[in-house]
Parts: C-alpha cells; sequence; structure tokens
C-alpha cells in the first residue's frame, strides 16, 4: 500500500516524489510553507501537521533532499562521483576541491558552492537539468538555513542505537507517543469504535476471518471491562491467528510450492509452511525463528523441525532448464538471498549492490559478496533438477513414528525377498541357455507378436465418447522432443475418446480374439500431439491405470499374475502390478514428460487363455486415480501367445533392442553389460521364477507408495568446502577477475568477532537478532505496525535507508523496537523477541481501537492516526471471508497445499511438462487461502487478481488495487458463486420474514443490521430474482449445480436460487471485503 | 460532492499510496463524459507519432539467420568449424562443451519491394510489405534461457517483480477505452511442438497496481478470466445483481465518503461492461470473408493468424498495448522443416496485419512490432538445429512513425555479434516509449529507493530508425 509514484515533472507537483519524503512532514517551517508554490489549498490542509522547528536537522530535513538529488554523483559511490565531491560525508564536504571551490562552508551559505550552485541559474544550476530533479525553493532554502546553522550532520537515524523513551504519559506506550505526536499539532483521536466494528476489525486483524453472529453479540454485550481483552487474547489463541501471520511471513521469505523459472514444477516446500504456522502458534521468539530458517542446519544438534526451518535458504527460485550457464544461476540464487534477506531482516535495498556501491546509502558492493558468501556452504547446483533421484537436491523426509516403523518392516521384508531370488535365479541358471535360443526362435518364427485387437464396442462409464478406429484411417501427430511427425493410416484397434472429459473414467472394451491361446494381454497408450500434458491422458500430466481387468464371454474373469512395461523413466510408486492388485488406491501409470512414445503395459495371464472362434473378450480399464483427467486419450489392446513377449507398441520389439543385440553376441565375448541386461529379461521371462519376481515387485511398490505418502521438504545442507565468492564486477557472472570475500556483514555496520573462524549463517542470524543490532527490530515492528493501521510508521516497510521514509513518529518506532527485544509493558507470560507480545499491545491500544470516521483533514493520508484506517484485506482473506461466512470453510490446521478450482485452459503457456490442472476434492476446495498451491509462474487466478504476490521475490509490501477484475472474480467466480449458494442456504434455515432473513444475512456478513434502505434493495433483489427464477426452474437448476456443496433438502429451488443472488450481492459489497 | 471536497479526498487518496487506481477511478467519476483513461504522462513528454503498439512476439527465439539477417558468408562456411575468435568466452546455452560447426542458411534470401530489403524466401507475404517494414539487424540481449530472457525483453530486468512494458504503457498513457483492457496479452502455439513455457511474469504489473497488468484473452473457456455469468444467471440477472451492488455500495459511500467506495462502483460498472463488449469483440464471424482469407484467419480456432486480427479489432477500440505471444520458435532441432512451419503461421498473418491497418489508415499510429527473446546460433546443434544466441538477431517494425523500407545494423559477417549500431534491449525500449511520446528517463516508479524504470539506467533512442 505504500508504494510511491514517481512521475515527470510536468506532472501535478501532488503527484511528485518530492511531496512524499520525509521533509514533508517534518522539515518546514511556516514561513517555508508559504513560500512553496504548491497550490495552496494543499497548503492550508499541511499547515497544521508541520511543527514549527526552528532548527534544521540533517537527518529529518536535508539527507532526504541530498538523497533524491546529490548522492547520485556526489555519494558513496566512487565509480558515479563527479568532481571529487562528495556531500553525503561531512569532512568530505568542507574539504576545498581541486578548482578551489569549497562545497560547503559551514555556517556561510554564500560561500558554499552547493548554495551557489543550487541558487543558480542556467547551465551551472544543480542538479542539473539532464538528471530531472529540480529542487523546489523551499527545499533550497532549508539548505542554505543548514549550512547557515553550521551544517551539522548526524548518523542515519535507522543505523542508530534504538533507544527506548519514556513514554510521555502513563497507560499503553502506543497511545501515549501517537497522542503526544498528535497533540503537537493540536489533533486527537477519535472515540473508540462501536463494538461490532471492534470485534470485526480486530478479528480481521488477528484471524483473516469476520466474527460470527454468535460472538459479534456476545462481545457487544459483555459487560466486563476487560470484554475486549478477553476478546483479543482469545483470538490470539486461535490457530487462525497463527494462519494469518504466517500469510504475512510466507510473502516476505518468498514461500511457493513451485520451483518458478521455465517448467515451474512442483518443489517439495509445504512442510516449511507448517513450520511457520507452528512458530506463530506457539509464539517462538523471533530470534530463534530468524535462527532456524536462516542456519537451522547448523545449530548444534539440530529438532527436525529446525531442519525444516533451513528450508528457507532454499526457496529461492530455481531452474531445471537445458542448457542454463551453471555459474550464471548461482550467481541469481546467491543474489535472491542477499535481497530477501537485506529486506526482511534489515530493511535495506542490497540489492543494487550487486553491480556497483550503492547510490544512496553505505553498502559497498563488496558487502553485498560478503553476505551472499555466508550461502556459499549451502549445497546446491545451477541447475536444479525437478525430477528423478536427485530431483531438488537436499531433501529431508520427514516420516511419521507409524510410516517410520513400517518402513523398516518393508525394508527387511524385502531383503529377504531379494535373497529368496536371487537363490531362485541361481538355481535357475542352468536353464538360461536353453532359454536364450528358444526366444531368439521364437522371436524368428513370430510366435512373440503382439496381435492388435480390433473392437466391437468401446463404452465409458462417465460420458467420454470412445470411437473405434479398425480399418478407418487416423491422423497420428508425435513429437519425439525434436522432430514432430505426421502420418495417416488405418487405426488398427485404436479407440480414441472425445466429447465429455469426466475427472475419472472406466472403459470398457469388447472384442473377438478369435481362435488361440494368448499368454499376455497389452494396453498400448497411444501418444498424439492433439493431446494435453505429456500427450497420453485427457488432461493431466500422467495416464494412471488404477486397475485393468479382463473376461472371456462364458470363461468368466481371467486373473493376471503379472505385468511389465516398457517405460523409459518408470516411477516407482506406480508399477505395473499395481494395475492388477484388486486395489483402487494403486495403479501403474505414466508420469514424467520425457518418455518413450510407443508406451504399453503388458499384463501376464495366470494360466494360458483359450479363446474359439466365437469368444467375447471384454477389457475394462478403470482410471480412478487423485488425478484428475489422467485418462488415455487414445488406446489399443492387443493379445500375445508368446511365453515372454515385450511390451511394444511396434512389431519387431517384442524382445527390447538392446538385449537382442546382447544376445546375438557370443557367450564369450559378453560384457557386463550385456550380461546384466539379458539376465534381467531371463528374470522377468522365465516362469519358475515368476512367484519370487514378484513378491520382490510388490515389496518394492509398497515402499515406493510409502516413500511417496512420506512427506519431504528441501533443506539446507552444508558442504565442508564453501564455494568461493567473487566480487562480480557489474555483476556480471563470467567475470572471474574479481576479489574473493569472506562472510561478512555490511562493514560500515561493524564487523563479527569469531576468532578468525570463517563466519556462517549462523553467526549471520545471531548478528541479526542481537539486541543491538539496529535494525532487525526496527524493520520487524514497523511490518507489523502495517498489518494493523495500513501504513508503517515509517511507509518504506524494506527501505531504512537515506531514501526511505522517515518514520513518522520515531520516538514510538524505537519504543516498539525495543519492547519487541525486551518485553516490559504488562510483559507478564512475555518473552524477549515476542512476537505476539507486539501484536497484543497493539490491538490493545486506543489508538488501534478508535473509529475510522475522518473528520480532521489536516492529515489526509492519516499518518499521525488521528483515526483508524479502512483498507480492503488481503487476496486469502477475500476469499477466506467468503468460505468462513457461507459455512464453507473447512478448519483443518496445517498439511499439504491444496488446489482450488481454476479455470481449464489457465495453464496453457506452461511445459515441460504441459499440464493441466487437478483441482482438489472434498474439504481441501474450502481450505484457507494460505493453503493454496502457489504456482509461481501462474498463481491461482483469483489470489492473483486480489494483489497476492507470485513470491518469485520477496515481497514485504502487497499492494493494494481496486480493479474490474476482481468484480468479475467475486461475481463469478464458481467458488464464489458456491459460496453464495451455501450462504443462501443457511439465510432460508433461518426462520422468519423475508425481512428478518436479511437482517440475518447482513448480521453474518459484515456483523450488522442493514439499514432501510439497504433492505430494500435487497428485497428488491430477491423478488426480482425470485420472479425470474419461477419463470425459468431451469436456470434455478443451474444456478444450485456450482460447486460440490450438497443444496439443502426441503429448499424450494426458486427460492434458494434467489436467495443466492442476495447472497452473492452481499459477499460482493466493498464492506464485506473491507477492514474498518 | 462539491469539487473542493474532490479535490481534497484525491489528494487524501493519492498520497495514501494506493493512488493511481483511484485517481483513475475518480477520473472517471469527475469527468464521466470522457470515455477513456488517461495516464501518468499527462501531457506527453513530446508529441507522439504512435498511440499504440501491437507486439507479434515470436517467443522461443526466432533464428535471425533463416529470416531476416541474409549471411552469406555463413552458407559458404557450412560444416566448417566456428572460427574460435568469435566464440571465445562468450556465452553459450545448450552447447556448452561442444564442438562448434558453422551452420549454413537453410534457405534462399530474396529483395522484395522497392526499397529492395533482403527477406528470407519463407516469407514473401513479409516481403510484399517490404516498403513499410523497418528491419533492424542488430538486437542483442543478455540473456541466454528463455525464461530470464522474456523477462528482460519485457520488463527491461530479470529480477521479477518490475512491470511489463505493456504495464509501463499503459500507466504511462492509459487507454482509449473503458470497456475493455488497457493492455491485452493473446498467446497462441506453433504446430512444431517446441514451446516453451511463458510465464504470466511477463504481462504482469510488477510494482505498478495490477489494474495495469495485461489482461490475457484465452482462446478456450471464457475469453477473459470469469467474464462469463454464472451457470443459470442470465444478463438481466447479472444487471440487476450489479445495480443492487452498487446501490449497497452507494450507500455505504453516502455514510462514509471514502473514494475508494467509489472507485469500486466503477470498477463494478466496468467489469459489467466488459462483460457485454467482449463477446462483441471476439465474435469475428461479421468479418468480410476477403479479410478472413487475407489473414488466414478461421474464427475461433486460436490461431496466430486469428490473435492478428483480434489484434486490430482491439487496436480499433482503443486497446493501449496489445501483445500477441506465438509459441514454437525453439529450434534446437529440426530447424528446416519447422522455421517452414513457422513461416506458414505467421508470415501471411503478420503481412495482411500490416496491409489491413494501413488501409484503414492505423498503420500510421499504429506501431507493429515482431521479434522474441533471442536469435539464434550461426553454429549448428545436433547437424539440424541452433541453439540460444543472445549477441546479435533481428527484429521487424513498422508503423507508428518508424522509417519504412529500411534495414538497419549489422551483426558480422557470420551473423555472431552485433556490429554495426547495435540495438539494446534498453535501446529498443526507449525507442517504443519515444514513440508513444513517453521520454524513458521520466516514466518512472519509485521502489525500495529507486526510480525504477523500464530502461534501468540506460537505453538510448535509436533515432536513425524514425520517420
Amino acid at each position: 500500500m505504500t508504494r510511491r509514484l514517481t512521475v515527470s515533472r510536468q506532472q501535478p507537483e501532488w503527484l511528485s516524489d518530492s511531496h512524499r519524503q520525509g521533509p514533508d512532514y517534518h522539515g518546514r517551517t511556516r514561513s517555508a510553507i508559504y513560500s512553496s508554490h504548491v497550490n495552496a489549498k494543499f497548503c492550508v490542509g499541511l499547515f497544521f501537521l508541520f511543527t514549527a522547528s526552528a532548527e534544521v536537522r540533517f537527518n529529518r530535513d536535508i539527507r532526504p533532499i541530498m538523497a533524491n538529488t546529490c548522492f547520485r554523483c556526489h555519494g558513496p559511490d566512487k565509480s558515479s562521483r563527479m568532481a571529487g565531491m562528495r556531500l553525503d560525508i561531512r569532512d568530505e564536504a568542507v574539504k576545498p576541491l581541486r578548482d578551489g571551490a569549497t562545497p560547503i562552508v559551514p555556517g556561510d551559505p554564500e560561500k558554499s558552492a552547493i548554495v551557489q550552485r543550487i541558487f543558480a541559474t542556467g547551465a551551472r544550476v544543480m542538479p542539473p537539468s539532464s538528471i530531472h530533479k529540480e529542487l523546489t525553493d523551499v527545499q533550497k532554502n532549508t539548505i542554505r538555513q543548514w549550512v547557515a546553522e553550521g551544517a551539522k550532520y548526524e548518523g542515519h537515524w535507522a543505523y542508530q542505537p534504538v533507544q527506548r523513551a519514556t513514554p510521555p504519559a502513563p497507560g499503553n506506550p502506543v497511545d501515549a507517543f501517537v497522542q503526544a505526536r498528535l497533540a503537537k499539532d493540536g489533533m486527537q483521536q477519535q472515540p473508540e469504535a462501536d463494538r461490532r466494528t471492534l470485534i470485526r476489525r480486530v478479528s480481521l486483524d488477528l484471524t483473516g476471518l469476520p466474527p460470527t453472529i454468535e460472538e459479534t453479540e456476545s462481545f457487544a454485550k459483555d459487560p466486563a471491562p476487560n470484554a475486549y481483552e478477553k476478546l483479543v487474547d482469545r483470538l490470539l489463541a486461535s490457530p487462525r491467528y497463527a494462519e494469518q501471520q504466517a500469510m504475512h511471513w510466507l510473502d516476505f521469505v518468498r514461500y511457493a510450492d513451485t520451483c518458478g523459472f521455465h517448467g515451474d514444477n512442483a518443489l517439495p516446500a509445504w512442510p516449511y509452511r507448517d513450520y511457520v504456522l507452528h512458530a506463530f502458534r506457539d509464539n517462538k521468539p523471533f530470534n530463534e525463528f530468524t535462527r532456524d530458517q536462516l542456519a537451522g542446519d547448523l545449530i548444534p544438534d539440530a529438532t527436525r523441525d529446525q531442519k525444516v526451518a533451513s528450508a528457507f535458504n532454499r526457496l529461492n527460485r530455481t531452474s531445471a532448464e537445458g542448457g542454463l550457464q551453471p555459474k550464471e544461476y548461482l550467481a541469481k540464487y546467491g543474489a535472491d538471498r542477499v535481497r530477501t534477506i537485506a529486506s526482511v531482516w534489515m530493511g535495506s535495498t542490497l540489492g543494487c549492490a550487486e553491480c556497483h556501491d550503492h547510490k544512496f546509502d553505505p553498502f559497498l558492493s563488496r558487502d553485498f559478496y560478503s553476505m551472499k558468501a555466508f550461502f556459499a556452504d549451502i549445497k546446491e547446483t545451477g541447475l536444479v533438477p525437478d525430477r528423478g533421484a536427485k530431483a531438488w537436491g537436499t531433501q529431508l523426509a520427514l516420516p511419521t513414528p507409524e510410516q517410520q516403523k513400517r518402513q523398516e518392516e518393508l525394508k527387511d521384508a524385502l531383503d529377504a525377498a531379494k535373497v529368496k531370488l536371487t537363490a531362485t535365479m541361481a538355481r535357475l541358471q542352468p536353464q538360461r541357455a536353453a532359454w536364450e535360443k528358444r526366444l531368439l526362435d521364437d522371436y524368428a518364427a513370430g510366435k512373440l507378436v503382439w496381435h492388435n485387437q480390433h473392437p466391437i464396442s468401446a463404452k465409458s462409464a462417465n460420458g467420454s465418447v470412445l470411437k473405434i478406429y479398425n480399418e478407418e484411417p487416423v491422423l497420428f501427430t508425435t513429437y519425439d522432443g525434436n522432430n514432430g511427425t505426421q502420418d495417416s493410416k488405418p487405426g488398427d484397434g485404436l479407440v480414441i475418446a472425445s466429447g465429455p472429459n469426466p475427472d475419472n473414467d472406466t472403459y470398457t472394451v469388447t472384442f473377438r480374439p478369435g481362435a488361440g491361446t494368448w499368454t499376455a494381454m497389452e494396453v498400448q497408450v497411444v501418444q498424439d500431439e492433439a493431446l494435453p500434458g505429456i500427450r497420453v491422458a485427457r488432461g493431466a500430466d500422467r495416464v494412471v491405470l488404477s486397475e485393468v481387468e479382463a473376461e472371456v464371454s462364458g470363461r468368466g474373469k481371467a486373473p493376471f499374475a503379472s505385468g511389465m512395461s516398457n517405460l523409459n523413466n518408470p516411477s516407482a510408486e506406480f508399477p505395473p502390478i499395481a494395475a492388477i492388485d484388486g486395489d483402487l488406491s494403486t495403479g501403474w501409470a505414466i508420469a514424467t514428460y520425457n518418455e518413450n512414445t510407443k508406451v504399453a503395459l503388458a499384463l501376464r495371464f495366470t494360466e494360458p487363455l483359450h479363446t474359439d472362434g466365437d469368444s467375447t473378450m471384454t477389457v475394462r480399464i478403470l482410471q480412478n486415480s487423485e488425478f484428475r483427467r489422467a485418462t488415455m486419450g487414445r488406446f489399443r489392446i492387443a493379445l500375445s501367445s508368446g511365453d515372454y513377449s515385450y511390451p511394444h507398441q511396434d512389431a519387431g520389439k517384442e524382445i527390447p533392442d538392446n538385449v537382442l543385440k546382447s544376445l546375438k553376441v557370443a557367450e564369450d565375448k559378453r560384457t557386463d553389460d550385456d550380461r546384466k541386461r539379458i539376465a534381467a529379461h531371463f528374470q522377468w521371462a522365465v516362469p519358475e521364477a515368476q512367484a519370487d519376481v514378484i513378491a520382490v515387485a510388490k515389496l518394492e511398490a509398497a515402499s515406493a507408495m510409502l516413500e511417496k505418502q512420506i512427506p519431504h521438504v528441501v533443506v539446507s545442507e552444508a558442504t565442508e568446502k564453501p564455494v568461493d565468492t567473487r566480487i562480480l564486477g557489474r555483476g556480471n557472472w563470467m567475470d572471474e577477475t574479481g576479489e574473493v570475500v569472506a562472510p561478512a556483514i555490511p562493514v560500515f555496520l561493524g564487523k563479527l568477532d569469531t576468532g578468525g573462524r570463517r563466519a556462517t549463517r549462523l553467526d549471520l542470524a545471531n548478528w541479526l537478532v542481537d539486541p543491538k543490532n539496529p535494525l532487525t527490530a526496527r524493520v520487524y515492528v514497523n511490518r507489523v505496525w502495517r498489518q494493523f493501521f495500513g501504513s508503517g510508521i515509517s511507509k518504506s516497510l524494506d527501505d531504512f535507508g537515506s531514501q526511505g521514509e522517515w518514520p513518522v513518529n520515531p520516538e514510538l518506532l524505537d519504543w516498539l523496537a525495543a519492547e519487541f527485544v525486551h518485553p516490559d509493558w504488562q510483559a507478564e507470560g512475555a518473552h524477549d523477541w515476542d512476537m505476539r507480545h507486539i501484536v497484543r499491545m497493539i490491538v490493545l491500544s486506543k489508538t488501534y481501537r478508535q473509529a475510522s470516521a475522518n473528520n480532521d483533514e489536516r492529515d489526509p493520508d492519516n499518518r499521525l492516526l488521528s483515526h483508524q484506517s479502512r483498507f480492503r484485506v488481503d487476496a486469502e482473506v477475500v476469499r477466506d471471508i467468503a468460505l468462513s461466512v457461507s459455512g464453507l470453510m473447512a478448519d483443518k490446521f496445517g498439511g499439504p497445499s491444496v488446489k482450488p478450482a481454476q479455470p481449464d485452459g489457465y495453464l496453457m503457456a506452461m511445459n515441460f511438462p504441459k499440464r493441466e490442472y487437478s483441482a482438489s476434492h472434498g474439504d481441501d476446495m474450502y481450505r484457507r487461502g494460505v493453503y493454496t498451491f502457489w504456482q509461481r509462474s501462474f498463481l491461482h487466478p483469483s489470489l492473483l487478481t486480489f494483489d497476492a504476490p507470485t513470491r518469485e521475490e520477496c515481497t514485504v509490501n502487497r499492494t493494494n488495487s481496486n480493479t474490474p477484475l476482481q468484480a468479475l472474480v467475486l461475481l463469478n467466480d464458481p467458488i464464489y458463486v458456491e459460496a453464495a449458494r451455501a450462504f443462501a442456504g443457511n439465510i432460508l434455515k433461518h426462520e422468519g420474514s423475508l425481512g428478518d432473513r436479511i437482517n440475518w444475512a447482513f448480521e453474518r456478513a459484515i456483523s450488522r443490521a442493514p439499514s432501510g434502505e439497504e433492505k430494500r434493495v435487497v428485497s428488491d433483489l430477491y423478488r426480482s430474482s425470485l420472479q425470474q427464477f419461477r419463470k425459468s426452474p431451469d436456470d434455478a437448476a443451474e444456478l444450485l449445480k456450482v460447486g460440490e456443496a450438497p443444496t439443502p433438502s426441503g429448499e424450494k429451488p426458486a427460492e434458494l436460487a434467489a436467495m443466492t443472488m442476495v447472497a452473492r450481492a452481499l459477499l460482493n459489497m466493498h464492506e464485506t471485503i473491507t477492514r474498518n | 460532492m462539491k469539487p473542493c471536497d474532490c479535490q481534497i479526498h484525491r489528494r487524501a487518496f493519492l498520497s495514501r499510496g494506493i493512488a493511481c487506481v483511484g485517481l483513475l477511478g475518480l477520473n472517471n467519476l469527475l469527468a464521466q463524459e470522457k470515455a477513456a483513461s488517461h495516464g501518468v504522462v499527462n501531457p506527453l513528454h513530446h508529441p507522439a507519432k504512435a498511440k499504440r503498439i501491437i507486439f507479434l512476439y515470436q517467443a522461443g527465439g526466432p533464428s535471425h539467420l533463416e529470416t531476416f539477417d541474409n549471411k552469406p558468408k555463413l552458407r559458404a562456411e557450412g560444416g566448417k568449424p566456428m572460427p574460435e575468435s568469435f566464440t571465445k568466452g562468450q556465452q553459450i546455452a545448450q552447447l556448452q562443451g561442444s564442438k562448434l560447426t558453422c551452420y549454413a542458411p537453410q534457405y534462399d534470401f530474396k529483395r522484395f519491394g522497392k526499397s529492395g530489403q533482403e527477406i528470407c524466401e519463407l516469407f514473401p507475404h513479409i516481403g510484399s510489405v517490404a516498403d513499410d517494414i523497418c528491419i533492424v539487424r542488430s538486437m542483442w540481449t543478455e540473456q541466454i534461457n528463455h525464461d530470464p530472457a522474456h523477462t528482460i525483453m519485457n520488463t527491461g530486468s530479470i529480477i521479477p517483480g518490475r512491470p511489463s512494458m505493456g504495464s509501463w504503457v499503459f500507466y504511462g498513457l492509459g487507454a482509449d477505452t473503458n470497456d475493455l483492457p488497457g493492455f491485452v496479452v493473446l498467446l497462441s502455439t506453433g504446430k512444431g511442438g517446441q514451446m516453451q513455457p511463458i510465464a504470466a511474469r511477463q504481462w504482469s504489473a510488477g510494482l505498478l497496481p495490477s489494474k495495469f497488468q495485461g489482461v490475457k484473452l484465452n482462446s478456450i473457456g471464457d475469453p477473459v478470466l470469469y467474464i462469463e455469468n454464472p451457470p443459470g444467471v442470465n444478463a438481466k440477472l447479472q444487471q440487476s445483481s450489479v445495480d443492487a451492488i452498487n446501490k449497497l455500495n452507494r450507500a455505504e459511500f453516502a455514510a462514509l465518503r471514502d473514494p475508494e467506495i467509489q472507485t469500486r462502483i466503477s470498477q463494478y460498472e466496468m467489469a459489467f461492461r466488459m462483460q457485454t463488449s467482449v463477446p462483441g469483440l471476439m465474435d469475428m464471424s461479421k468479418e468480410p470473408q476477403k479479410v478472413l482469407d487475407m489473414y488466414g484467419a478461421q474464427p475461433g480456432d486460436g490461431s496466430f493468424a486469428s490473435n492478428c486480427l483480434l489484434a486490430r479489432r482491439l487496436a480499433e477500440r482503443g486497446v493501449r498495448f496489445i501483445q500477441l505471444y506465438h509459441r514454437d520458435w525453439d529450434h534446437h532441432g529440426g530447424l528446416k522443416a519447422n522455421i517452414a512451419l513457422k513461416a506458414e503461421e505467421t508470415d501471411r498473418a503478420t503481412a495482411a496485419l500490416i496491409t489491413d491497418l494501413k488501409e484503414r489508415g492505423m498503420l500510421d499510429d499504429t506501431l507493429v512490432i515482431w521479434g522474441g527473446e533471442f536469435g539464434r546460433t550461426p553454429m549448428s546443434q545436433g547437424g539440424d538445429g541452433r541453439d540460444h544466441h543472445i549477441k546479435g538477431f533481428s527484429y521487424m517494425m513498422a508503423g507508428g512513425g518508424i522509417k519504412p523500407g529500411i534495414t538497419y545494423g549489422t551483426t558480422d559477417e557470420l551473423g555472431y555479434a552485433a556490429e554495426e549500431n547495435p540495438v539494446s534491449v534498453h535501446d529498443f525500449h526507449a525507442t517504443m516509449l519515444h514513440l508513444l511520446g513517453i521520454d524513458h528517463k521520466r516514466l518512472a516508479m519509485k521502489f525500495q529507493g529507486l526510480d525504477v524504470r523500464l530502461t534501468g539506467i540506460s537505453g538510448d533512442v535509436v533515432k536513425d530508425i524514425l520517420v
């Protein structure tokens, strides 16, 4: 909310930057104000705000002007310094220059070059017109006065030690400081807001949810003097408070569920979010919270939680794009960490120092790289794989004790089964030579061929249209990663699914195989470019066959004994036998995108299967996985009579190419690889080994499936030998000439005392949360302040440097910072670095509790807090309000991210893999926004529309916009329609007249009764909608079908639909999504 | 409301920092007779040549060597080792560690038009408008992978969170429409299957209020997300709902006088107008067959050709910045066949758009841009493809104050690096803004203590290509 706008000089003055800087609030004397060329009416407004102050102060008045206009060329950055003149340090500024002029002669403005030049005209004027930073008359006079008064410099406020001033009055010090500041301008605060407003405000701020009617009533009527305090303590103790605080924190640390670059695939990160949730729930001290995240893995005897917290260092965007230059990306990752830590803990804009010394603040380029060097110990690669065994680098598995026990059991069983299989294979070894001969003979004689079956019928259980192509020509478009080919040929038994695209489906295919004896059946999953995702499924990024069954007419089911597929990259948790294990929750899948283009799944019958000339065979393929639309788009069924036909879609591949090659090598010429390949094929083929092979396969599958259920999270892992960190000239990662730097804090802030040992991330964390650190506590409390007033005490939350805003009430900021580090006020039960304590004391203040009505236009943007502020709630809360008011919200705390429904095709510009979205079902549809799966490159559109950041980069300061797209979301996004429908059901459940019901609905949505006018508007909407829906009952039925929540029984559809329109209007009200 | 109240409120509003949207909303309120929203560059820094931009963004990195940059020497050297003097110490993507061999251009070039501009033979339609276009052969960028290269081309920075060029332009100039977003994005997909992903970051408003983000019009599902009424809610019901919501909000405004509420009301009005105007915009059935044929567009097919036609319709309706992404230019392999496929998909429609705009008298004030995030190596990849390349590539521009019928800048004899008159991404942005009447150095946003600009801290207007 506090981003400033700068525009050209031709813009109206009130938009320009100079009016958004500190001096406006503090610096000007009355005469200065009057002499301003600013629109007079505006001045009248500000006039009372500015304390008459005889003395000009450097920090308050001069530094912001110079930072904006002078320091670019006469500041800390050597490389862009002009005329050898430096103005940010007094000793330099009073020295004569080469040309004899002296920039500043303290006490003598007319002899001071800077005063001469700023008042000059034409070519001599400073700053030069080319930089478009003209000084106002007020600014020029202020500088002149400062020089006249002796040009006294001050250290920058944010780098001075925190000073705990004695509050100017008894009571809550927040009020004492705020009221003292207001009193200087003769201003007063508003009285306390009414109780309904108050409970709604504090509930939304602390928990992100509006109060229920019962909560509102009970608070409104509570006569206890500490009624409000009880309310606050109840809210603070709620898990909803932790969720609300986590929502903010996750923006800062750029938490997301995907890696951000290129394919933007899912990153195992959510246990870190649970860590954050638990930290706020348990009110973890902020110093520990900091240490855990920056260096949890380095803490001696680190707990599991501390290791999980260290995921913080791994939440930066990473890329798996082929052909990336690893060094370049390592530079990007390191820079991201420096920017994040500088922003979140230090309120400093260190990012610019990647390429050059900071232009306005005393950060050097060396500081940037010294900070980066703290993270040089983290094990990482430039290309961070997004799949396969090495995916995401170091991960921590988080099994429950039960899962751990099961893991051990499975491992023991698997070891035993493998021993048994090895023994069996040793016993069967003598048969191998004979088997090899038979295999090659059968192959040569064509006995292994797969016979594609031509269906006579193909049916879908859930409405897909299955069309059979036997002799009919079909266009096949395949793509192997580099080349596309198109070919038109007869389908040869191909079945193509089209039409409705259900989430799950069962395909039933019938064909007449003719007389024969069959040993195995094959499902060919046929790829085509027309299909989305990995070009085999109708929707998802995978195909999952949960179960395959076959049956011969008159003979009943033909059970399968084992399975095999020709996947290049089989997924251990989706093994072939999972498709024949009778368990619908498991399945075989094609689940990676760089797959064989001719995938087939072969299933061996338990007994050879005999068919007659007129036998009919029916195959049922159940596709019931949790993945939406992981259903085949094109497939065939084939049968084989051979004893060991390897699965494939092409004739001649019944022995894999490489095995065939090895088999043709004479026994004594075979390499180890040849022997391994043959042995594996033999093991798969020889019937006598099958029982043992299957036993191993089943245990492997069980282990893999268990492994998949165990949550994982990326974590930091330190290497013994940190990589060298060089200063990169102009940020150029290819420049290897820069000096190697050791980890260090920015030089001007001091030096870590490590006794000569290389400083670590833990040292950095300890320095950040050292009570003497001037930045961390101030930065933290300033951000917290924003949550409760809409703006920080300094509104530049991420810039406490000279370009940031001077805090509007520095004593208050400092007092809060000191209180954060060592609680003193009502501090029973509080601890050092107490995050909840600070929140509690702010919301208990009168300043927080006052009404929002503004009757004093002297402070139009309410920086001094003569009243409360009104602002729209955050994106997640917009949704949470609708879910909560409607009664749909699921209140589960923590756990994996969920995927609320979003429009089809929203992810169409993504690739590697192409994908379609599998929305969550059941309760997971109604989880709070904080649990939404955060897809960085395409964040859920409703959240994005309400200004949720993509978290590609650390964000401490969300924008808060008001757009037509927001209206479209609230009006038409199905979740809001469903919420309205559910809300309407509850409104109708409320006994009474239409008027009573409307009263109830307003109370529920916005914690107050409607006015007569509001009631009339809403009743009119109800009546006209009812008329409409009575006329078109089909419309009512359509509307009531939106979403998955059940429609309450006993309600008439037209009434329910009409009330849905009412509920929808209420959920769309500005007031509903505004915290007042 | 008395006028002076407005003043105060407006200031109150602006100084709170959520300013811009509120300002525009309030401007609408104050001047309801005006059909357009203004931007912050008002008045313009200098007279504008272009009023709007249609950017035909060829995503994936089109080969300059098979489009606009004729390199006979490279043809002669095909198959021979690439001289190390060109490549030593340079960034390399997928060819890291490979032997580098010259790969001859796979198609001939021809001279077209009176200007005699050299264009690859695969693009005869673009050739037919050769006298209307300017070819820039000396573009260069600094990012060699798709995602960051797109990001710098669109936002001038690789750090996420910077506004995209469309957002800057919309923010700077506003739009000549109140029924449609001022910045629209269209996406099409080629048939070759070499499709790199594109993140929504590419049209994000970044630090600017989200009102200025690009709105993607979709070819499947709702053309604008959530533009369709819920099932069972007809236009009349929707209207009465929006009316009721606005009445409720007006009641709140009457009590509180918070300008943010007024903005909300006008946004609901605009949303409702969008619901009405978008279907008409998307319905190309009334376009004469002749026009459809000229573009090669089949309404509803979501093709690049259809999007070009849609772009013209958007331009006519006052949209300020229209960006068409056509994906599928990432020709690491199978370049010869695939570049021909791309030419088939883009050549006719690109030329048709220029011709159509010209016939309607709109080319003079519409800047059309054709190009991608980088070019491709003169070296072969895998014998039949080209790798990513940043040191030199081509752009094509037309209309909106661009000098027609000229070729500007060169690459070296092998098409490796921009040699004469190199044009950086920032130079390109500066030039684009210049044509719109904006001085790139003066369109800035304060962020973390810096004046953030589309052109970062550099960028020079390429004066030689201006009329």
